[in-house]
């Protein structure tokens, strides 16, 4: 029950992200996004590789509240075919995880196929820098949790790596495109 | 690390110091070199991290990297194909992790072709494309310089999806190659744009070594190697040789540039004539019409040659050093090819 909590505040935050442009909204959905993930992570695979995972999209949110355009912008004007991917994108990975796939770890699969489905969208959909790294964090962010699938013990290394990717994501500088 | 990547991350160090030595004396080497050398350590990763997860990050980093570097497109433009190249990829993982039905490892199939088309930029997921882009930052030097490693790695995890779904991803694999086979040959012959041209020669190569790797027998692993080879040591150091500015362009008949297209269109005796024979070995061996099917895809390669080998001009001094030793270097893999398929154990 605790998982699927957490799994449903990863759909949340992606949710947000979403259906978001102004930093605030977006610095809220990483935090939910990745509390989320992080807690799915902790209850299969342990302390420090949701700690590690924790602490990636902490400095992720960080940067997102100082960076990108201000206030909340939720929901701008034309937001409706958003919304109904969240919901149906919600949908379509409840059924898949909790009802096509089968033994442990749906919350898991719930949780990183809305993560990687939302994110994959909103990168495609968007022109604005700050979301599109905001999505790139959180895509890092779960990929990570797919090692906790896996039959063998992987290590702390893809959870370190990607909240490395979280982490370092949101600092990049990118340069205007150079139409000379 | 599989012996097959080994011998690619050679491939990529010994390209781009041709890049570095032979290049046009207009092209920039400082960029050449820190570009290159982020993607020679991004190659490196991607094929000496132990799991595929690690993989899917490396490439999400590159990417990223790669996007954010200055380019005549914007960044969003140039971020969508590698994200959805890993989302792709993960969602293809995370069925192929999950239990249930047999045909969830068909769809986990799919993820990891489709994730490997668009991670490299092939049909049907081109990547953004400007022929006035920097060599270093433009589709084709993504194309020749990660993407072999990132379907070497692919095509090793094949353990990923039951032996079912291994045969799905097998032809899957050859069907989306027979399609960039046919794009590739037929745009590079007609397309208006040469530099577009040298983009999609590359791309029909690419069709070539994705029907290899999905043959599933060791004759279409031998082939995607060479064809990977003459990817990396033949056409991209041809294509760094040629002048880069569309003003220098110009289109000469030399015997040199009749050589030039035929390394180009893997006639006897260069390394892709190998890479053919031992293409349409494999084929003919799991089904024969596919032979048929290649050998008229292969035609296609002969006028997009010719006309990528005119427009070398004619090089002079380095760059005909340059040209003379990749031709050298491909007679010698075409001629003898036993000792590279045997370092990568095929």
């Amino acid at each position: 029950m605790f998982e699927a909590g957490a799994a449903f505040v990863a759909w949340l935050g992606m949710s947000l992200i979403v259906l978001a442009d102004g930093r605030r909204s977006l610095a809220l959905g990483a935090a939910l996004a990745t509390a989320g993930v992080a807690l799915v992570v902790f209850q299969g695979a342990g302390l420090i590789d949701a700690g590690a995972l924790a602490l990636g999209g902490a400095v992720m949110v960080v940067r997102r509240i100082t960076d990108g355009p201000g206030g909340w912008q939720l929901m701008p004007p034309g937001s409706t075919p958003r919304l109904v991917l969240c919901i149906a994108a919600g949908l379509l990975a409840l059924w898949i995880a909790f009802s096509v796939t089968t033994g442990a770890g749906a919350a898991l699969r719930f949780a990183v196929m809305t993560v990687v489905g939302l994110g994959g969208a909103r990168v495609l959909s968007s022109d604005e820098r700050s979301v599109l790294l905001t999505s790139v964090g959180l895509l890092a962010l779960a990929i990570a949790a797919i090692a906790g699938m896996g039959d063998a013990w992987q290590g702390p290394w893809p959870y370190v790596a990607a909240a490395l990717v979280a982490a370092g994501a949101g600092w990049l500088p990118v340069r205007a495109p150079n139409a000379a | 690390m599989l012996p097959e990547s080994a011998e690619l991350v050679l491939f990529a160090a010994f390209v781009l110091a041709f890049a570095f030595v032979f290049a046009p004396a207009a092209a920039p080497r400082r960029s050449l070199l820190l570009r290159g050398g982020a993607g020679l350590a991004g190659t490196i990763t991607i094929v000496a991290v132990p799991t595929f997860e690690l993989v899917l990050l490396t490439l999400l980093t590159l990417g990223v990297l790669n996007a954010a570097a200055d380019g005549k497109q914007p960044f969003a433009l140039r971020l969508r194909a590698p994200v959805l190249a890993v989302a792709v990829f993960a969602l293809g993982l995370v069925l192929a992790r999950a239990a249930g039905p047999e045909v969830l490892d068909r769809f986990a199939a799919v993820g990891l072709v489709a994730g490997l088309a668009a991670g490299i930029g092939l049909l049907p997921y081109l990547h953004p494309f400007d022929p006035d882009d920097a060599v270093t930052g433009s589709p084709i030097a993504w194309m020749a310089f990660i993407g072999p490693a990132l379907a070497v790695v692919v095509a090793g995890t094949r353990g990923l999806v039951p032996a079912e779904a291994g045969g799905v991803l097998g032809a899957m694999l050859i069907g989306v190659g027979l399609l960039n086979v046919a794009w590739g040959g037929v745009a590079a012959w007609l397309t208006e744009s040469t530099v577009a041209a040298w983009r999609y020669s590359f791309m029909a190569d690419w069709g070539l070594a994705l029907c290899g790797f999905g043959l599933m027998v060791v004759d279409g692993r031998r082939a995607a190697l060479l064809v990977l080879f003459s990817i990396v040591l033949c056409r991209l150091p041809l294509y760094l040789a040629s002048p880069q500015s569309l003003r220098a362009r110009t289109v000469t008949e030399r015997p040199v540039n009749l050589v030039v297209a035929a390394a180009l269109a893997g006639s006897a005796p260069f390394a892709g004539f190998a890479a053919r024979v031992l293409l349409l070995r494999g084929a003919t061996q799991l089904f024969w019409p596919l032979g048929l099917v290649l050998a008229l895809g292969m035609l296609l390669w002969l006028p997009g040659s010719l006309r990528l080998g005119r427009s070398l001009g004619v090089p002079r001094g380095r760059q005909a050093l340059g040209v003379a030793l990749v031709l050298a270097l491909n007679v010698a893999v075409g001629l003898y090819p036993l000792p590279l398929l045997e370092a990568a154990r095929l």
